[in-house]
């Protein structure tokens, strides 16, 4: 399918339920069991700004025997969601975690910290905690549930939109592949500001 | 899985790379490493197990011969004792007799030692020649297995170097390792498991073992002891 840019996700965290996130934003379905993940990929179509943008998504493994292999998957790409556990205290190992995307990955990559899960009851990890050290890190911070769905559109669609203005502002090089970011073969680039957004729309319908 | 000859010869070469690795004792990755925390530290335990029961062994074996080396010299010095006690008429000659016949009797008693000295020599040796090399089998097993695996995943490592998921052919190959990387992971689990099991089943039987054989071996040096404490007692 055609689009104007493709961004490139990649889901880390501890054993907290990362695959299921994914395949509820993916397919809109709830499995509570999975096979351990090693690497899943997913992607899905969506609009920001009338241009139609793919998520290139990545989930990755939580365990640590796959660590090295994860990190050889943070190159290129242009947003992250870092999920923690608000029933458990996954929550201590989000420092590794962050060090982990900082190190391997371009400076300009955008973090999505999110508190995944709905068990009210059990929870272990206040909301602020999380807000907390989102604003301490520089990072865009939502609690979700892949259960029931809520925030999982808003979570990745505002990664997106970060990264989008990130594009708008010059931060990203878009030339460059090695910030997660491909601009579709049918988009125009010599005129994108002025009618970029018509462009992106007329790739996408172009292809279905 | 795919049985192709290329294919077995790739997982081949990974499993020899890792080999190498290992025999080689280059630097491993380090979390692959200390994911197997738990299971390392079984095997601490275990080799620990095997090497305190070829001592206790080899000790019990020296125990027992210098046991009656002791029986030997003190029975003589018994003997002797008597002898010239039965020579001398004085007062001094009634206690080296009576001396002489506590160390002869004492000389019997540490032979009554050997009995269970045997028997937990006996019991160790059949401990080890079952329990621990049926439990060395498996951590053998395992060890094999986990070589398999940590090829699988230094396989998967190169190939998620310049992995693209809108590629068919990258992703072909990578689902591949993927499904090589489960498989031998699978069976790992299952090893290490077995191994963790196992290891903690051996040490809580050689507990056991060695409680119920020295509880006959320590009755018996108590009453020898405390017989010849008595007689020396009463003789000075």
């Amino acid at each position: 399918m055609a689009y104007a840019y493709l961004f490139k996700y990649i889901i880390i965290g501890d054993t907290v339920g990362k695959s299921c996130l994914l395949l509820q934003f993916t397919d809109k379905r709830f499995q509570p069991v999975h096979d351990l993940t090693i690497v899943e990929f997913g992607a899905r179509m969506i609009t920001i700004d009338g241009k139609q943008i793919k998520l290139q998504i990545w989930d990755t493994a939580g365990q640590e025997s796959f660590r090295s292999i994860t990190r050889s998957y943070y190159r290129g790409a242009a947003g992250a969601l870092l999920v923690y556990d608000i029933t458990r205290d996954t929550f201590n190992h989000l420092t590794t975690w962050l060090e982990d995307a900082r190190q391997h990955s371009n400076s300009n990559m955008v973090i999505m910290l999110i508190g995944n899960k709905d068990l009210e009851s059990r929870r272990e990890v206040k909301k602020e905690e999380g807000e907390a050290f989102a604003r301490e890190h520089g990072l865009i911070f939502m609690e979700t549930s892949a259960k029931t769905a809520s925030n999982v559109e808003e979570a990745f669609i505002n990664t997106a939109k970060e990264i989008y203005e990130k594009i708008q502002e010059g931060v990203f090089d878009i030339n460059n592949e090695a910030n997660g970011i491909k601009i579709g073969p049918q988009h125009p680039t010599t005129n994108s500001t002025l009618s970029g957004s018509q462009g992106g729309q007329q790739a996408g319908g172009g292809c279905c | 899985q795919d049985s192709s000859v290329v294919n077995k010869f790739q997982q081949k070469y990974w499993k020899t790379k890792q080999t190498l690795i290992k025999v080689t004792g280059k630097k491993e990755d380090e979390h692959v490493v200390s994911s197997d925390a738990d299971l390392d530290a079984k095997l601490e335990v275990f080799h620990s197990i095997q090497r305190t029961c070829m001592e206790l062994l080899k000790v019990i074996e020296q125990y027992q011969r210098r046991i009656c080396f002791l029986s030997q010299e003190e029975n003589e010095l018994g003997r002797f004792l008597r002898s010239q006690g039965s020579q001398d008429k004085t007062r001094a000659g009634k206690i080296m007799q009576a001396t002489g016949k506590a160390l002869c009797f004492s000389s019997q008693q540490r032979l009554a030692l050997r009995k269970p000295l045997c028997r937990l020599y006996q019991e160790v040796e059949t401990f080890r020649y079952r329990a621990i090399s049926d439990t060395w089998l498996t951590v053998n097993r395992m060890e094999q297995s986990r070589t398999e695996y940590r090829g699988a995943l230094l396989w998967m490592k190169d190939v998620s170097q310049e992995l693209d998921p809108d590629t068919q052919k990258q992703m072909e190959k990578f689902r591949k390792v993927q499904v090589q990387v489960r498989t031998t992971k699978t069976a790992f689990d299952k090893l290490k498991d077995d191994v963790c099991q196992k290891v903690d089943l051996l040490g809580a039987s050689r507990c056991n073992l060695l409680s119920h054989v020295l509880t006959t071996y320590q009755q018996i040096p108590e009453s020898s002891q405390v017989f010849l404490t008595i007689t020396t007692c009463c003789i000075f």
